[in-house]
């Protein structure tokens, strides 16, 4: 089997931020600050964080902010909850959580809040499971959850539940490994997860693991190396890892390793990128593959990283 | 290319998408195809003025050379060169950044000082330029967010019921070469959340938006974004408009029985009328035990003529514990026996089905073990989670068996399955 070329993914990383002026890396340049998670949190995850400066990266990531305390993409972009998420992340990585007024990000957060404890994702109020889980997330690393009212998020994440035992981004929507993701880590998070029927559950997620060994992310689709992340974290978080099969599962990621140029793809001997990279990256870290830094399954951050905020170290 | 050339590209995008205001297709496409889509467009309309260049006079000669390799617009259909994207996606980008931080500071302005300091017509030309530059950005790069939002912030500043229909027609447009954008479907949510409640056509466009997700769906196969969408209109329709739904869908799911998004909607729409029946009598009646009967049996007959389908396998897990658990016990029957007897009825016919199901012929496809596979955990799965007991014809350690066989790799949830019944 082959093995992880880490040293390659670490150059890959860097080189992406180097490489610009293509309409591909220009028209996504509205996410950069989800690129800059996925990024860095390999790095970090490979032990190579260092190689970053990171007092440019965080003087890009503040000039981010707005005045409503929410980030946006990148500079002059429109504030989300998604972004202020992974600013908060790429912070946290770094140690730097000092920099920001933490009051200011956490009632824009907070302010997101619905009447029927649901999340918008911004201003202008789509709502989805997976903004539940960021808000809640996010104030949770800046100590701020007692900003919400819990108990309603909780209510609304369970009435996105179906009958699968899966869960979708409103009542009444179609299970889908990503919104999982989302609904049981914020279950996690808020000590919630007693409304999970475990074996259910564990069951549809299960039935992911195709035969390459690579995990889909709803019935009948195609195995994706992003599923690496979203269906094991959940596994983990409700206790049933051991369903699937794991070493078939390191060995999909593996071959999807562009061992030559670094960076990680799909499937195998697809074009590879940064998302795909950091899923397989952290995939990897679940599965306790050699080398890489433990990470946490419901924040989404190295261990070390959320020891050192939740116990101070 | 220069700045220069590209910003002729941008007026000469603008000028076609104002002159063509029914444009109902965007695709990008190679200068090569290009070429050959003009000569067929030449060669068989050699007279028509409805090809590009006849619109575009004004511009000089050198851009115009340009321009015509650089856009195609025929049948309201729009090409645009994947030549000229890069520097065309970079002007209008700019051009929207500085337009839209004037608009929002007019905005800002105008909500602080009073109206006589504060010219309206500068706010409005603005406001034009916001429109505009946001639409055919859009065109080049879907997720663009503030673009999206720069919109919804103008058009609910004027509250115009137009303003918004146009806007289902913008995202329709992008749908046309971006149809998983989300960006385009959150969209169309905040125009019906707009009108819902001001607007007596909503039942008329709740259809429309149906027959949207359908044809997108046709051809970008399970497309989660689209059929996510469909769900959620559900909570805006009319008991009747749901029957008519579960009706439309029938024979689409029928023809595409690997789309678990359409099974899903499905059985969202059957929970709908078996909530609504619990409120009250459903709308032109409907006997829900007859309804899930009557999925179950097409179900069936769909799992023998399309051999190993997961999603048809999942769509049998959600119908039968509905129908056995007794959710069903309508308060019109009064006699409560029928249930047993058609749990009887219900357990036989499982039992035959996996008889069918489980026998991998001798020169075996790929399609018939999975067919074994997803019988196999069909059957555990009504052991387990519905305690139905087959007894001394379906034995628990023969499907264990049997499901270690078709598939050696997860023992560990196989025993499971089949060890504690719970």
């Amino acid at each position: 089997m082959a093995e992880l070329a880490a040293e390659k993914h670490a150059n890959y990383i860097v080189s992406v931020e180097k490489k610009k002026g293509s309409f591909e890396s220009v028209v996504i340049e509205h996410l950069r600050m989800n690129g800059a998670y996925w990024g860095l949190t390999t790095l970090d995850l490979l032990e190579k964080l260092h190689v970053v400066d990171v007092d440019q990266i965080v003087s890009w990531l503040i000039s981010c902010q707005h005045e409503s305390g929410g980030f946006g993409g990148n500079i002059g972009h429109d504030p989300h909850v998604m972004y202020t998420l992974s600013a908060v992340q790429v912070l946290a990585l770094f140690d730097k959580l000092d920099v920001l007024d933490v009051e200011k990000v956490s009632n824009y957060v907070a302010g997101l809040q619905n009447e029927d404890g649901s999340f918008s994702g911004d201003e202008w109020g789509e709502v989805d499971t997976r903004f539940s889980y960021i808000a809640i997330c996010c104030l949770a690393l800046l100590h701020q959850l007692n900003k919400i009212n819990v108990e309603k998020a909780v209510k609304y994440i369970v009435s996105c539940k179906n009958l699968d035992g899966g869960f979708g981004c409103t009542p009444g929507g179609e299970s889908h490994a990503g919104q999982i993701f989302c609904c049981v880590g914020a279950l996690a998070i808020t000590g919630s997860l007693h409304h999970i029927d475990k074996d259910l559950l564990g069951w549809w997620l299960c039935e992911r693991q195709v035969k390459s060994g690579g995990l889909n992310g709803r019935p009948e689709k195609l195995p994706d190396v992003c599923y690496s992340w979203w269906v094991l974290s959940s596994l983990i978080m409700i206790d049933r890892v051991h369903w699937i099969n794991k070493e078939k599962l390191v060995k999909f990621i593996l071959d999807c390793q562009d061992v030559e140029n670094g960076g990680i793809s799909d499937r195998p001997d697809d074009a590879v990128d940064v998302y795909h990279t950091y899923f397989g990256v952290a995939g990897l870290s679940l599965l306790e593959y050699p080398g890489l830094k433990a990470i946490d399954p419901a924040y989404a951050l190295p261990v070390d990283v959320v020891n050192r905020i939740f116990l101070g170290k | 290319m220069n700045d220069q050339q590209a910003l002729h590209l941008l007026n000469e995008l603008e000028l076609i998408l104002e002159s063509d205001p029914l444009i109902d297709e965007v695709g990008f496409i190679h200068p090569s195809q290009f070429d050959m889509l003009n000569e067929e467009a030449c060669h068989l309309l050699p007279s028509s003025d409805d090809t590009l260049s006849s619109k575009v006079s004004d511009i000089d000669d050198a851009s115009k050379h340009i321009g015509a390799a650089s856009f195609w617009n025929k049948d309201h259909k729009l090409g645009i060169s994947t030549e000229v994207l890069f520097p065309l996606y970079q002007t209008t980008k700019h051009a929207f950044m500085a337009a839209i931080k004037q608009y929002k500071a007019l905005v800002d302005n105008s909500c602080i000082e009073d109206s006589s300091s504060y010219s309206a017509s500068s706010h409005d030309n603005v406001e034009n330029e916001v429109m505009k530059l946001s639409r055919a950005l859009l065109l080049l790069s879907c997720d663009f967010g503030t673009a999206w939002h720069s919109r919804k912030l103008a058009v609910s500043k004027k509250h115009r019921l137009s303003m918004l229909m146009y806007e289902l027609q913008l995202s329709a447009l992008v749908l046309s070469y971006a149809p998983k954008c989300e960006h385009a479907w959150s969209h169309r949510r905040w125009v019906i959340k707009s009108i819902a409640g001001r607007c007596s056509t909503l039942q008329n466009i709740l259809e429309k938006e149906s027959e949207l997700v359908e044809k997108i769906a046709e051809r970008s196969k399970m497309n989660y974004r689209a059929w996510n969408h469909r769900n959620w209109l559900v909570s805006y329709m009319s008991g009747e408009q749901v029957l008519h739904e579960l009706k439309k869908t029938r024979s689409w799911a029928g023809l595409h029985v690997a789309d678990n998004s359409c099974f899903h909607y499905r059985r969202r729409l059957m929970l709908r009328i078996l909530e609504d029946s619990k409120i009250g009598p459903v709308q032109n009646y409907v006997d829900i035990n007859q309804l899930w009967e009557e999925e179950l049996e097409w179900n069936e007959m769909l799992i023998k003529l399309y051999v190993g389908r997961e999603a048809l396998w999942l769509h049998r897990r959600f119908l039968a514990p509905i129908l056995l658990k007794g959710f069903l016990i309508d308060h019109t029957d009064t006699t409560g026996t029928s249930i047993y007897k058609d749990f009887d009825k219900f357990v036989d016919n499982e039992f035959k089905l996996h008889s069918f199901c489980s026998t991998v012929p001798e020169s075996s496809f790929e399609d018939h073990h999975a067919q074994a596979l997803h019988c196999a955990t069909y059957m555990s799965w009504l052991i387990k989670f519905i305690g139905i007991e087959f007894q001394e014809k379906l034995r628990v350690e023969n499907l264990k068996s049997l499901l270690k066989k078709i598939c050696p790799e997860k023992p560990f949830l196989w025993d499971h399955l089949t060890n504690n019944k719970s």
